[in-house]
């Protein structure tokens, strides 16, 4: 049966539980009449009943699921002739690759190799097979759930109780699926580096500074090993962040002030807005803008004196996301000076101090705090941003602190390494996790210096 | 809501002072619709402690943030009416906000240290001002200011540590400090008091009595007897009307309006 | 009444300080005017900003509505079709047209004014209606990409003919043509009804928009139940204890972790180890669900925070559970604030193209989505993949693509607006 028919007939066999279970909750109370003998409610034994008839079998579905091809795998390479099975795994997983092709019809049985085939038959047996199995398994388990759960019903039965605790425990469940993408993604990139760095040892990776990653197709071919020193990218990386933040913290924070404390009624609800559409607009739209608008009008710009800037700029780049994070800048800003209390505003002005004297001196101090991380959010940002590097920075990895050369960055290279093919077991695939676990573990420093810093900062007044 | 349909009441008891500090003639205050102040006319005297009296909501506060213009930044807010500091009308097109606020200063309800240090709270106006030439002089405002405001003692041992690590009392104190630093020459003062404990409440009143040798005092108070012990005259407000005013003796002994005496012996407010 | 003189100390002090404050005046002022012109400057530059692009993108994008077609008398010979050759139909023509033309580098020049795709219509017309064959018909038929930019006026005529793309002849022609009254701009339907092609002419936007609402179909069903059962579970039911702090410190964690990681674990954990198929709309959503949930997790902590204890006291003072609490009273307040958070963070996730290009779904589709598991792309992995093609009509072809996007992106927001400012309430 398919997965997905096998779900519906068990939910269609949970509501039968469920009208079964409180059909024998009203007969074990003595009737209609007599409901209030019961502990709860019939509908919670009926609830119970499916519960305990659709849960267990739904797990069951879907662990098998995500198993059986893992395990139907294994059993067909180790059916395979002896020498298929002593292939390298990149060699293996293409001769497994023109099985799927052959169970998929895309390929017709006759047009490969007899081991090949015969594996697409065995495959395709144990699939059937596996089918087989998780239905038979999956109606044993919901039966079997529902018929406990129909025996056990008394009055006296705390069904309410129970099935509270059982949703209770599934929407505990949900929180966890945080906990579990922070694990899925700490030993995704951590188990794949750890296989990157066994083929390339960590301090070349950072400190080496050269970037080559693309391998030699023959052996023997010269300069055969792809070079994997990460310096250049981490460089790049810091080079169009700190061009990004020139632009955005001073636009985001001074448009902040002047919006909260200058702007008149209308120009503020005319402006603020405008501002905003910035954070809605997707990265991809403002690579496009960068490599489309931007870097030509850059490139002018230098030709005019007589300035040489290379058409894919880090100054582009980082000017195009400094524009991108300037909502973000700006509306931590309003956040945090709206935080600071009248009173000390009040205090500054009865000295005679001037507004500005008074943002500067008294607001902005009071504040910095708060904006400091959110300065530190908006740099992990910028670490992380990943379309409008890809579009409008170069790939080539030249150690420079030019703004007007072309640079490359840690989210450029994820990009261009796994893009199209991917082989795991060559570094150059791997060498994408290294890039993604050093991505990771900088933004998540940050992120945490940062989310600490406006903690305390919002304590402070509240 | 009755009030506002009335006619403004007469006040009770001579407004005037020979030689004033302030004074204010017709003043009305008006937020969107509501009529906060009206035809509030009364001089303040050199070197007088001034308390102004009366239920809450009566427009106190209010009128104190007229006289130093604190009401300019609230949207909404119009004042007619004149106010003369000197003579000159604070509210005339010449008169500079900034020279206004550093003649006038203010202490609030609740004790504003700015998040700096302690040196750096009292340093903030003569910085802003450019009152000292160099740090030798600034050093002698500020421990000048903080003797004053009797806050020396506590703190000379640490002025870098941050002024909102003080207790309530010694806040207020830090907060008085500050507004003496720049030299005014009317100090107003809204409820000073109302956020501190009884032993903090009796250092600054006494504060409050030291203090009144070198500037004028205005103070907005909730407490009748805290009136009675610091201040000289006395004015009483009912909705938005001054309805009495005169020495602070006298309006408590033998106060001639009848709401006033209603107030006094606690049948309202 | 008091009337004891100020010591003279303090009257020369005060009039000190009166004389600074005048002199300091000036500068201060100035300072305050600079303070402010800053300020207004950076709040015009960021306007500035938004004006620019929307202008490049709308300038260069608003073309892509109108798609030129050239009136070309088809016969419908029977043997051609019998052949299945249609190209020939448009081919014969255009020879028709103009009889002069002759070799093999002349003719070619003069079929490339009409698209490829001109057979394949002519090929939907003749199966929709068989009896068309043997008859003459005057039909609008697709221009080659060239020559749309030409009439466009995206292409400059004024140029050397070694710099330009479209040759004096064809040019020729094209004023022919023209003076026939036979080259005309009409409304784009192949842009808003195809998937991807490999020439721009043919191009649509339909299977990225399909494409993303399969994607997005998956996200919400998956991120918003599950976003809505943390947030209540971590607002109603935790205890305070080290596991709720770590789940916080997770979920905040997670919300601002680059996006492009996601796609590594979507890579390694749903492909690589799971084996959902690549490229597919449920990998997509899969990925896209995992960087969402954080945000619809805080939006809908902060909704079920807005729900005023009294409500929970009233409920549980009549004797309801926890659950029946919060099912009852607490979930059908806070739905609002719920559902605007979720579209606000499905918009985020329709404007998302990084973990997406991870996981392959930046591949070469022509074919429209017909499943969860089709390969797919989607709106934003579009522009990225027309941005990085080389022939001129791409490039308003991705303005559009953008425009489309910005045009949901607009539609999700306005929603969001809506239903904040009606079901919005001030306990």
């Amino acid at each position: 049966m398919q997965t997905s028919t096998l779900i519906l007939v068990l939910l269609v066999l949970s509501a039968v539980a469920w009208q079964l279970g409180r059909a024998r909750a009203v007969r074990v109370a003595g009737g209609p009449r007599r409901k209030r003998e019961l502990h709860s409610l019939p509908s919670y034994y009926g609830l119970l009943t499916a519960i305990w008839c659709g849960l267990p079998a739904l797990a069951v579905v879907v662990g098998w699921h995500l198993l059986d091809d893992h395990i139907i795998q294994g059993l067909v390479v180790g059916a395979m002739p002896a020498e298929v099975q002593a292939l390298e795994p990149g060699r293996l997983s293409l001769v497994i690759n023109d099985v799927r092709n052959v169970i998929a019809g895309n390929v017709s049985a006759d047009a490969v190799a007899p081991a090949v085939a015969a594996a697409a038959a065995t495959w395709s047996r144990l699939e059937s097979l596996s089918r087989l199995g998780a239905t038979g398994l999956a109606f044993a388990v919901a039966l079997a759930g529902g018929w406990f759960t129909l025996r056990r019903i008394t009055p006296a039965l705390r069904a309410r109780n129970q099935v509270e605790r059982v949703i209770e425990r599934v929407l505990m469940g949900c929180s966890l699926i945080a906990i579990l993408t922070t694990i899925g993604i700490v030993l995704s990139v951590l188990w794949e580096s750890l296989q990157f760095f066994r083929m390339v040892p960590v301090t070349e990776f950072v400190f080496g500074t050269q970037w080559s990653p693309q391998l030699a197709i023959r052996a023997d071919q010269v300069g055969s090993s792809g070079a994997f020193g990460a310096v250049p990218l981490f460089a790049g990386t810091l080079l169009i962040s700190f061009i990004a933040m020139l632009i955005a913290v001073p636009v985001g924070l001074f448009s902040a002030i002047y919006l909260a404390e200058y702007a008149s009624r209308g120009f503020r609800a005319v402006a603020k807005p405008t501002l905003e559409v910035l954070a809605g607009i997707p990265t991809v739209v403002y690579g496009f803008f960068a490599a489309l608008t931007v870097a030509p009008l850059l490139r002018a710009a230098g030709e005019g004196i007589g300035l040489e800037v290379a058409s894919e700029s880090a100054l582009a780049a980082g000017l195009v996301m400094g524009i991108m994070i300037i909502p973000f800048v700006s509306s931590l800003t309003d956040d945090m000076i709206t935080a600071v209390p009248q009173s000390l505003r009040d205090g500054s002005y009865s000295l005679g101090a001037t507004r500005s004297e008074t943002i500067r001196r008294v607001v902005l101090r009071a504040a910095l705090p708060g904006i400091v991380g959110g300065v530190l959010l908006a740099i992990s940002r910028a670490v992380g941003e990943t379309m409008i590097v890809v579009m409008a920075a170069g790939l080539s990895a030249n150690l420079t602190a030019n703004p007007f050369e072309a640079v490359t960055t840690v989210t450029v290279q994820i990009v261009t390494l796994l893009v199209g093919d991917q082989e795991f077991d060559s570094p150059k695939t791997l060498a994408a996790f290294a890039l993604g676990l050093v991505l990771f573990l900088a933004t998540l420093l940050l992120n945490i210096i940062a989310l600490q810093v406006v903690r305390r900062y919002r304590e402070q007044y509240e | 809501m009755m009030a506002e349909t009335q006619q403004p009441r007469r006040t009770v008891g001579d407004i005037t002072v020979p030689d004033p500090v302030m004074s204010c003639r017709g003043v009305n205050v008006r937020y969107g619709d509501k009529h906060a102040i009206r035809d509030f006319s009364l001089d303040i005297a050199h070197n007088e402690v001034i308390a102004m009296i009366g239920p809450s909501g009566c427009g106190k506060s209010t009128l104190l943030r007229c006289l130093n213009r604190l009401n300019d930044t609230i949207p909404g807010a119009v004042v007619t009416g004149t106010i003369t500091l000197d003579g000159q009308d604070i509210y005339d097109r010449r008169q500079d906000v900034v020279q206004l606020r550093a003649r006038v200063g203010m202490v609030f309800q609740k004790p504003n240290p700015f998040p700096k240090s302690i040196y750096e709270n009292v340093a903030y106006g003569p910085r802003i001002h450019g009152l000292a030439a160099d740090r030798a002089e600034l050093d002698e405002i500020v421990q000048t200011s903080l003797q004053r405001a009797g806050l020396w003692e506590e703190v000379k041992d640490r002025l870098d540590q941050a002024g909102t690590a003080l207790s309530g009392g010694q806040q207020q104190r830090l907060c008085i400090a500050r507004t003496i630093a720049v030299s005014p020459e009317v100090i107003l003062m809204d409820e000073p008091c109302s956020a501190l404990d009884p032993i903090a409440t009796a250092r600054i009143e006494d504060l409050i009595d030291e203090l009144r040798q070198n500037f004028t005092i205005c103070i907005v108070t909730h407490s009748m007897q805290q009136a009675a012990r610091v201040s000289q005259r006395t004015a009483y407000f009912h909705l938005g009307d001054l309805i009495e005013v005169g020495p602070t003796e006298m309006i408590f002994t033998n106060p001639r309006h009848r709401l006033t005496e209603d107030y006094l012996t606690g049948r309202f407010g | 009444m008091n009337s004891q003189a100020t010591p003279q100390a303090v009257i020369d002090a005060q009039a000190r300080v009166r004389g600074c404050v005048e002199r300091s005046l000036r500068r201060r002022y100035r300072a305050e005017q600079r303070f402010r012109a800053y300020g207004l400057g950076a709040t015009l530059a960021g306007m500035l900003f938004v004006g620019l692009l929307f202008f490049s993108l709308i300038s260069t994008g608003y073309s892509v509505f109108w798609q030129t077609r050239v009136t070309l008398d088809i016969d419908f010979e029977p043997e051609a079709l019998q052949a299945g050759d249609y190209t020939a139909l448009v081919r014969a023509s255009l020879r028709r047209l103009f009889p002069d033309v002759t070799g093999r580098q002349n003719l070619r020049e003069l079929y490339a004014l009409v698209s490829d795709g001109a057979g394949f219509e002519l090929q939907d017309r003749v199966l929709a209606d068989p009896g068309l064959a043997g008859t003459r018909a005057s039909l609008a038929l697709l221009a080659a990409d060239d020559l749309d930019q030409l009439v466009k006026g995206r292409l400059d005529r004024e140029l050397p003919e070694g710099e330009r793309v479209i040759s004096d002849q064809q040019l020729a022609w094209l004023d022919e043509l023209d003076r026939q009254d036979r080259v005309h701009l009409r409304f784009n339907r192949v842009f808003f009804t195809t998937g991807d092609s490999r020439e721009p002419e043919q191009a649509g936007v339909w299977g990225a928009v399909v494409g993303s609402l399969l994607t997005l179909a998956v996200t919400l069903v998956l991120s918003f139940p599950i976003g809505v059962a943390a947030a209540v579970y971590l607002e109603e039911f935790a205890a305070r204890n080290r596991l709720t702090d770590l789940i916080e410190v997770n979920i905040n964690n997670l919300a601002a972790v680059p996006s492009i990681v996601f796609g590594l674990l979507g890579l390694a954990v749903f492909i690589q180890f799971f084996g959902v198929p690549r490229s597919a709309p449920l990998v997509g959503g899969l990925v896209l669900t995992l960087m969402t949930l954080p945000t619809i997790i805080i939006a809908s902590r902060a909704a079920i925070k807005a729900v005023p204890p009294s409500i929970r006291e009233a409920a549980l003072g009549m004797g309801a559970s926890q659950l029946q609490m919060v099912a009852h009273h607490v979930l059908p307040l806070a739905l609002p604030g719920m559902l605007t958070g979720a579209i606000i963070g499905m918009a985020r996730a329709l404007g998302e193209s990084a973990p997406l290009l991870m996981i392959g779904m930046v591949a070469f589709i022509a074919d429209i989505p017909g499943s969860f598991t089709d390969p797919a792309t989607v709106l934003p992995v579009q522009v990225y993949l027309w941005a990085d093609s080389p022939e001129r009509a791409f490039l308003e072809r991705t303005s559009g693509a953008i425009l489309v996007l910005l045009a949901f992106l607009l539609l999700m927001n306005a929603a969001a607006v809506i239903l904040r400012q009606k079901f919005e309430r001030r306990w």
